[in-house]
């Protein structure tokens, strides 16, 4: 199977010279289509940045990396920006929704941002949603929603581009055990049924066993524990 | 402008506020225009409306027209440098009158023209003075306001010269009095000529390019050339007045541009959060910007348009005494400077939109 994300010895190092600090360090992984993969690990370990860099936020001070067979570690900043749009989908903590869009118009913000009209983005976004069981708060703006339903319509979103990869960044943070193991359920679902590769950053360990693969990260350095 | 629209919508409340404050700055800054402009023609039409381009006065007259004396020797230096009827004398006297036979005393402005130049009223009601005529005149139309009609007799308290109105012109006041047209005839019976063979008067209206203007300024040194802006500053009371207007207005166009920048700068830093997660999620930063450029416009024109209305529908029950007069140029040119003006205050927002880092979205809970 073809490799959607692919990082080789990517390092990124803050400051320079004696002050310099190595958040990441000589970090490779690689992930396949359908794979929904866990990374674990301590505050100040180097996630957020590990994540930073996967999600074309932040370019990498050394190293190799693609997404969907693109090489992305030396695109510009602008360039970036339209690799998210296109080929990124992100989750946030709190899921972080536009507070005045409905739920239908956070979903089909990212057609408009892309530039592109499409005819069928609000056929796109309907299914979507029917498929997340939001349909019936389509027109509700999140101040209405549950923490578990703004968390699902933020899934929808990343949903909504068709992208390459999901990066979802502690998704069940603000949510109760119950309601967040729903959420990462139906991410887990989502990544198997369109064959999308998906990095969950998450501390909440009760989420593992919906996961393919478990990777650790502590000072930097990534290691990956074969699951049984 | 998907985000603009739906943003404004959902806040209805906090843009109609800004909206609220925008309309009443407009409206202040209309009706103030309208007063200034009002005013200065209240004030100084004969010379707006006079159909000359620049005034020769004697050198060292402040721009004064009544401080000024012009000689006829002066005005044949002055016609070898111009074309044939394009200077012609003119007489400023400042005096009060009374209709003959009453007692109450009116302040008006004597204009002495030569009644074939240029410089001619077109008459609204009436004739006109011909140039042989001692004690006729023309006046403005405004005296009518004090009782005065065509064919009345009207005495000059300073000569006790009498003189019979046979025609009105309009839209002639000079430092706020109304002006009345005689010929040179009537001139010399009312100004005291020094020199019996030589006509005196203040300054030569003339029609000329810039060009001649300097070569006259260079060649003549004992007079000065003025624009008729400058002439228009140096009636009495004219500069002050529009200067506190000017002042006025100047000073809510500033206003105007704080109270956006304000507002919007503070929106946006609220919003920093928010504009990450667009950012992070692939919205460019050109496409952040142009939704605050897109409200700021929004909430102007929209002002605009209410303000605007408001000032016309006040200017319906204004009394006719009050002197506002609301040109339509000058209506689009307040309009046009409000946009500029809301655009320089957007700038700040959108500075620290450009400085936005997308990665503020990541691992930052909310």
């Amino acid at each position: 199977m073809e490799d959607l994300l692919l990082l080789e010895q990517i390092s990124k190092v803050y400051g320079d010279g004696d002050t310099s600090v190595k958040v990441l360090d000589d970090v490779s992984l690689q992930v396949k289509a359908g794979e929904f993969v866990a990374v674990v690990g301590p505050s100040g370990s180097g996630k957020s940045t590990f994540l930073s860099i996967t999600g074309a936020l932040l370019s990498p001070t050394s190293g190799r990396m693609m997404i969907g067979g693109k090489e992305i570690h030396k695109l510009s900043p602008k360039k970036m920006n339209q690799l998210r749009l296109e080929k990124i989908g992100f989750i946030f903590q709190s899921s972080n929704l536009i507070p005045y869009l409905t739920v239908q118009d956070q979903l089909l913000l990212i057609p408009e941002l892309s530039g592109m009209h499409h005819t069928n983005a609000k056929k796109r976004a309907h299914n979507l949603l029917d498929r997340l069981g939001l349909m019936h708060r389509k027109n509700h703006y999140p101040e209405s929603l549950s923490g578990g339903e703004r968390q699902r319509v933020a899934i929808a979103r990343a949903w909504m581009n068709n992208p390459d990869i999901i990066l979802a960044d502690e998704p069940t943070a603000s949510l109760d055990s119950e309601r967040g193991r729903a959420v990462v359920q139906m991410l887990a679902d989502e990544v198997k049924l369109h064959q999308k590769a998906a990095i969950m950053v998450t501390h909440d360990k009760r989420m593992l066993d919906l996961c393919d693969r478990i990777v650790y990260i502590e000072d930097g350095i990534l290691s990956e524990k074969k699951k049984k | 402008m998907f985000l603009a629209l739906r943003e404004m919508k959902h806040a209805k409340l906090r843009y109609v506020l800004i909206g609220f404050i925008m309309v009443l700055l407009i409206w202040l800054v209309l009706f103030v225009s309208g007063l200034a402009n009002g005013l200065s023609s209240d004030n100084a039409s004969s010379i707006q409306n006079m159909n000359t381009n620049y005034l020769v006065l004697q050198q060292d007259s402040d721009n004064r027209l009544t401080r000024s004396t012009i000689s006829d020797n002066n005005l044949q230096d002055v016609r070898q440098y111009t074309e044939e009827g394009k200077a012609t004398p003119l007489g400023v006297q400042m005096t009060t009158i009374t209709k003959s036979g009453a007692t109450k005393k009116l302040d008006i402005t004597f204009f002495a023209i030569d009644v074939n130049s240029m410089l001619a009223p077109t008459i609204s009601e009436g004739k006109m003075i011909n140039q042989r005529t001692a004690h006729e005149i023309v006046a403005d139309r405004s005296i009518q306001l004090e009782g005065f009609k065509l064919g009345d007799e009207i005495e000059d308290l300073a000569s006790g010269e009498t003189f019979k109105i046979v025609g009105f012109t309009e839209g002639q006041s000079f430092s706020h009095t109304p002006v009345v047209y005689m010929n040179f005839n009537g001139w010399s019976t009312i100004s005291h000529q020094q020199t019996p063979n030589q006509e005196i008067f203040n300054t030569i209206a003339l029609n000329i390019s810039a060009n001649q203007a300097k070569q006259i300024e260079k060649n003549l040194p004992n007079v000065d050339v003025i624009s008729k802006d400058q002439a228009l500053q140096g009636i009495p009371g004219y500069k002050e007045e529009q200067g506190s207007l000017i002042m006025m207005i100047a000073f809510l166009f500033v206003i105007s541009a704080f109270v956006l920048a304000v507002f919007f700068y503070v929106m946006t830093i609220q919003k920093m959060n928010q504009f990450g997660v667009l950012k992070a999620i692939g919205a460019k930063s050109t496409y952040l910007a142009r939704t605050i450029i897109f409200q700021v416009l929004f909430i102007t024109i929209v002002s605009l348009l209410i303000s605007i209305s408001l000032t016309i529908g006040v200017s319906f029950i204004l009394p006719d005494s009050m002197p506002f007069n609301l040109s339509t140029s000058l209506v689009f040119g307040c309009s046009i400077l409000f946009l500029v003006v809301s655009m320089i205050g957007a700038l700040l927002s959108l500075y620290r939109v450009s400085k936005i880092d997308a990665i503020e979205a990541i691992g930052r809970a909310v």
